[in-house]
């Protein structure tokens, strides 16, 4: 869209930089694009730079394909960008690695500080709410298999 | 006992200057019209003068068109875990491949890394790394998924319409140097051109120095040797041969030729007596070689 009037820049009360996804794509098909922004920036407008992208729908090869620029993202982060909740699942958080007990050696991060645990991509410390969402539907899985192998009980023999 | 030093390697600069000799530059084939968008032809008249510094630019170029591509062994199949999440197990069904943009570093350190649904985060394969490098920083004429022409059924095909050079051309386009499928394509390429001794159809071209060296590793020298001295080429036969007793220094005509210092047509003799396996075919050629030159002599 071009700007009409005068209003060419558009000034903030507030507000700080994310690092999020904008939705792009077609009908049934969406694309997102890791874009670092302003929060207060509709979530597809104008956004200070793109960090990459990912593609939620599996491909031929039965994968689904994200990009991510580190070096741009390690920016971003150092000048004091937020991460959305969903970046924060695929990335991790920064920070979170100080109580995890270490398991395996993070991508690029290891060499700006010591082993961290390593996030869905490799790249941050794992978000805590990843561990809390796989028991939770771990468990839900494992209640509702109770509950179809055990129909004859009743509906109070879940644990 | 073996011998000390080490054997000689495809860059090396004595290797190189022979083969790029065997190679040979026909200027029309090298400069053969290639498809390109219509054009009408350029004339220009030129003194005698201008012509030779036409032509040795022309040959300078062409000197660049033939540079050899790379042989190298093929690459170690990568399989490295960075880390293994037994929790994450079941959130996702479907695998995550990272890929990192990061302009500046070059393809190969690049870190691509794959999360497998049960939670192992590991290292991508050669063929994964190159099909996201080539969705990323797409490559001109290289395709994401390598077409159906370099399988094995469909190279048959190919070499029934001689087109041997296209497909070595399609495929240093698309494999890199070290994967198991360029090897595999280029191997079978020279055994059909072997099978067939079409061995014409390379020279003049880049890949001709990669056949030479394909077929002195395996012993397999005869049919070149034999097109050689049909054509007349006693010079590329004595380089092809010098080469053979570089790679084979053990061999008993390496060491006859070291005693004797031969040269020329009695380097060939010795060598066609103890190393080759067709010795009536070459012996021929050589007899119909020598008894040209004496006519032409003679006359």
């Amino acid at each position: 869209a071009f700007f009409t009037g005068s209003r060419v820049l558009k000034g903030y009360r507030g507000g700080h930089v994310v690092i999020r996804f904008a939705l792009g794509g077609c009908a049934n098909r969406p694309f997102f694009r890791i874009v670092a922004a302003h929060s207060k920036r509709a979530r597809d407008g104008k956004y200070l730079e793109q960090l990459g992208c990912l593609d939620p729908l599996p491909n031929v090869h039965g994968e689904r394909v994200a990009g991510l620029n580190l070096e741009r993202l390690r920016y971003w982060l150092g000048c004091g960008a937020q991460l959305s909740r969903p970046a924060e699942k695929l990335l991790g958080r920064p920070g979170a690695g100080a109580w995890q007990r270490r398991m395996g050696v993070g991508t690029r991060c290891s060499r700006v500080s010591p082993p961290l645990l390593a996030g869905l991509a490799g790249f941050l410390p794992l978000h805590p709410m990843t561990v809390t969402g796989a028991e939770r539907l771990r468990q839900r899985r494992q209640r509702e298999q109770q509950v179809g192998t055990a129909p004859a009980d009743g509906p109070g023999a879940g644990p | 006992g073996k011998a000390a030093k080490p054997k000689p390697a495809f860059t090396d600069e004595a290797v190189q200057t022979l083969l790029y000799k065997m190679t040979g530059i026909d200027l029309h084939k090298v400069f053969r019209p290639v498809k390109k968008e219509l054009k009408p032809p350029q004339y220009k008249l030129m003194t005698e003068a201008q012509l030779q510094k036409a032509t040795r630019k022309a040959i300078e170029e062409a000197k660049e068109k033939l540079i050899m591509p790379p042989v190298l062994d093929e690459r170690e199949p990568i399989d490295d875990v960075l880390a293994e999440d037994k929790f994450l197990e079941g959130t996702e069904t479907t695998k995550y491949v990272f890929t990192d943009l990061t302009y500046s570093i070059p393809h190969r350190e690049r870190f691509i890394v794959v999360r497998e649904p049960n939670g192992v985060l590991r290292k991508a394969t050669w063929e994964e790394r190159d099909r996201m490098i080539q969705i990323f920083f797409p490559k001109e004429g290289r395709r994401v998924i390598p077409p159906a022409l370099f399988k094995d059924e469909h190279l048959g095909n190919v070499f029934q319409q001689d087109r041997h050079e296209d497909v070595l051309n399609m495929c240093i386009a698309q494999f890199e140097p070290d994967s198991p499928d360029y090897i595999r394509v280029h191997h079978r390429t020279y055994d059909d051109i072997d099978k067939h001794a079409k061995y014409d159809l390379l020279r003049s071209t880049r890949h001709f120095g990669g056949m030479v060296w394909y077929l002195v590793n395996r012993r397999r020298t005869d049919g070149l040797l034999i097109d050689m001295i049909n054509r007349d080429l006693l010079d590329d036969a004595t380089s092809l041969i010098t080469l053979y007793h570089m790679l084979h220094p053990e061999c008993q005509s390496a060491k006859e030729a070291k005693e004797g210092n031969l040269k020329g047509v009695d380097l060939i003799k010795v060598f066609v007596k103890t190393e080759s396996q067709r010795e009536g075919y070459i012996q021929l050629a050589l007899q119909a070689y020598e008894e040209a030159m004496a006519t032409s002599t003679a006359s």
